[in-house]
């Protein structure tokens, strides 16, 4: 799953460009598939299994978009200005650097401070892709960018940029592809625009229609010197949401989760998050509303170009997953 | 016939926070049941009351949607045998220390909030109301037993039980929005006496102080040709004196602003003064802060309205309302309906632009 989940994160696709993404996911999940089609909004929709019985239409929704930066202006020293796609936070950007669509890779520099211990702000930063003008600066106005970081494997610990959200997007693809057909219709949507609003969820719950809907995203971790103060520790298991800043977890997807987790002896762990949001927020009040919830995946230093992941937590949310969409759902 | 004042007392004994308002939820089944045709729940929750109209098929309907969620507290961890907590919806974290709460655990558990000495705070906190995050629930209870009986993203609601003031005035955690919830009781219980064109869609909403989650959904289902949130507004009070603020007891406040629709602001307007029912104007420039915010959106979009309670100390233990103004609200409802004719929303034109100062 390693290398998966490495050829996932080393991929470009800031939201709204999630395409090199796309291509990468369709590959892998095309043979598994029951029916896969992109819809307006770019999200990659995958069904698996036809609904029978007292079978339930589930939608699953990990995102494929990266938080980034566009281009503003080039300078006419061939400095490229920037502004930012999703929760990018200028204490994260100097010295980083960045790829762009077409794989040029720019340092991100800044303006002398007057103070050297304060943090920069947003316009005091700029791109240096090694240009002298703007003529010979292979960047324009409006070109997008990820951070640039390669994937270090540490055991059981990962770091990667973009492990938000495309360590999910993997743990989606191993349970489908683990996946046996049973009575549900299992809707694997590979999402875009989450980092500006949960823009493609928002589509992709309005036209699936489903009966449940759980989105996969990563969470914060409270296990780091003095860091927030929060239960979610790192390797402990996957988190089963009961809230975030966006959303109340219904409790009947909540006691779904945490039995199944029980009933296969997956190790797991109650999450509270006091600042952001997921898919399943978006889901929720789709059309007339349905229950939703959340599995996350702990993870260090969210939006920063050095995610933490820990294998073992992947690999249970994985297993939880896939016997989420496989037991009995009776509300 | 429901006795309103008693009704409400009960409401607000109630738990039944945001997305978990099962408990609130069946009191007012019960008591809605004989008022109704129909009654049924959303897949959030919500509560949906149909009393049909005697208007001719297709009828239209009109939506009366009052929120049932109550803010409260989650439990987020434990410490020392102590309870760690977050808000669910907005709570005013200066008023927590030394209230009474009930924790809702394996067992339902009677809990005091508490702060530590000031001396042991850091320095930022120190000589001043603490921040949320220094807070927590002292249950009593062992810390082996606490864990054994509490856990991560358990509730805790208040348990200050109501009390009557002097002047027909009640106080008590929840009259936001339970207040609203009553309101429409009497506003259903008029109604069994008055003759309506129009369907009524009584509606009490999941997840307002959250997401607005049941305003969304509810008014997508059911999709009427109008939609109104009864919800509660600031009265003046000690430091509320601006124009944000309506005054206590006199009558409820008719919403003004862009999640209203000028021309059903005109018509409540107009029954208010034919009735000599006393109301007020509240201006909302931006999101009301109510239901009517999505559901003026919800499927292809509806014609809006808010109508408001007065309420003092809002989201702290102790709001204060006037029972006066709740009845006048479900009077005004009442009123309102029955006046709809069948053709009314033909009448609706936005070309017929009504003036702001038109009733001034």
């Amino acid at each position: 799953m390693k290398s998966l989940i490495k050829k996932l994160v080393e991929t470009v696709g800031p939201s709204g460009y999630e395409l090199k993404v796309r291509e990468v996911v369709r590959t892998e999940v095309e043979s598994f598939a029951d029916e896969i089609r992109v819809d307006a909004m770019g999200n990659l929709i995958v069904r698996k299994g036809e609904k029978k019985g007292k079978g339930k239409r589930i939608m699953l929704s990990a995102h494929m978009d990266e938080i980034g930066i566009m281009v503003t202006h080039v300078d006419k020293n061939g400095f490229a200005r920037f502004t930012t796609i999703g929760g990018v936070h200028p204490r994260t950007l100097y010295g980083s650097r960045v790829r762009f669509l077409d794989g040029t890779i720019g340092v991100i520099g800044g303006e002398r401070q007057d103070n050297s211990g304060s943090l920069y702000k947003m316009e005091q930063l700029f791109i240096d892709v090694g240009a002298d003008s703007p003529e010979d600066c292979p960047v324009k106005t409006g070109d997008v960018a990820a951070f640039e970081r390669p994937f270090e494997d540490l055991g059981n610990r990962l770091i990667s940029k973009a492990m938000d959200d495309r360590v999910c997007v993997a743990i989606l693809i191993e349970a489908l592809k683990q996946m046996q057909d049973n009575d549900h219709e299992v809707y694997f949507v590979f999402s875009t625009q989450e980092e500006v609003g949960l823009r493609g969820a928002t589509a992709a719950a309005y036209s699936i229609d489903p009966d449940l809907g759980i989105s996969v995203d990563v969470t914060l971790t409270g296990d780091t010197p003095r860091g927030v103060t929060m239960d979610v520790v790192l390797g402990k298991g996957p988190a089963v949401k009961v809230r975030d800043s966006g959303m109340l977890a219904d409790p009947r997807v909540i006691d779904l989760m945490v039995r199944t987790a029980k009933a296969k002896d997956i190790p797991h762990q109650m999450e509270i998050l006091l600042g952001g949001s997921t898919d399943a927020k978006a889901m929720q009040i789709s059309r007339a509303g349905m229950p939703a919830g959340c599995v996350s995946v702990p993870c260090r230093y969210v939006h920063s170009p050095s995610e933490m992941v820990d294998i073992r937590d992947v690999e249970n949310a994985v297993k939880l997953i896939k016997a989420i969409v496989s037991g009995p759902i009776d509300f | 016939m429901t006795d309103i004042k008693n009704f409400l007392k009960s409401l607000i004994s109630m738990p039944g926070l945001s997305g978990y308002e099962a408990p609130v939820r069946d009191v007012i089944r019960e008591t809605w049941q004989p008022l109704v045709d129909e009654i049924s729940e959303s897949r959030l929750g919500s509560l949906h009351a149909l009393r049909r109209g005697t208007g001719p098929d297709p009828r239209p309907s009109i939506l009366l949607a009052a929120h049932m969620d109550a803010i409260g507290l989650m439990v987020t961890g434990q410490e020392a045998g102590l309870i760690r907590f977050t808000e669910v919806g907005g709570v005013d974290p200066r008023i927590l220390p030394g209230q009474e709460v009930t924790v809702h655990g394996r067992e339902l558990l009677p809990g005091v909030v508490v702060q530590p000495p000031d001396h042991l705070l850091p320095a930022s906190q120190q000589g001043k109301s603490v921040a949320m995050e220094y807070l927590f629930v002292d249950t009593g209870l062992r810390q082996d037993e606490l864990a054994e009986k509490v856990r991560i993203g358990d509730l805790i609601s208040f348990a200050q039980t109501p009390v009557e003031l002097a002047g027909n005035v009640i106080a008590g955690h929840s009259l936001d929005n339970r207040a609203s919830v009553a309101a429409l009781t009497y506003c259903l219980q008029d109604l069994q006496f008055m003759n309506h064109a129009w369907d009524v869609w009584t509606v009490a909403t999941v997840q307002e102080e959250e997401t607005l989650g049941g305003g969304f959904t509810s008014a997508f289902e059911l999709q009427p040709q109008i939609a109104v949130a009864i919800d509660v507004t600031f009265a003046k009070g000690p430091g509320a004196n601006d124009w944000r603020t309506v005054n206590m007891a006199k009558g409820p406040s008719i919403g003004w602003g862009p999640n209203i629709h000028p021309y059903i602001y005109q018509k409540f307007v107009e029954v208010a003064e034919k009735l000599d029912i006393p109301h007020q104007k509240e201006y909302m420039p931006k999101h009301s802060g109510t239901d009517a915010y999505a559901m003026q959106v919800a499927a292809a979009g509806m014609p809006t309205m808010v109508i408001s309670i007065p309420l003092r100390y809002m989201h702290t233990p102790v709001e204060v309302v006037s029972m006066n103004d709740l009845e006048r609200t479900g009077r005004l409802l009442a009123e309102f309906i029955r006046r709809l004719e069948p053709d009314f929303i033909e009448q609706i034109k936005w070309e017929n632009e009504v003036s702001d100062e038109s009733k001034e």
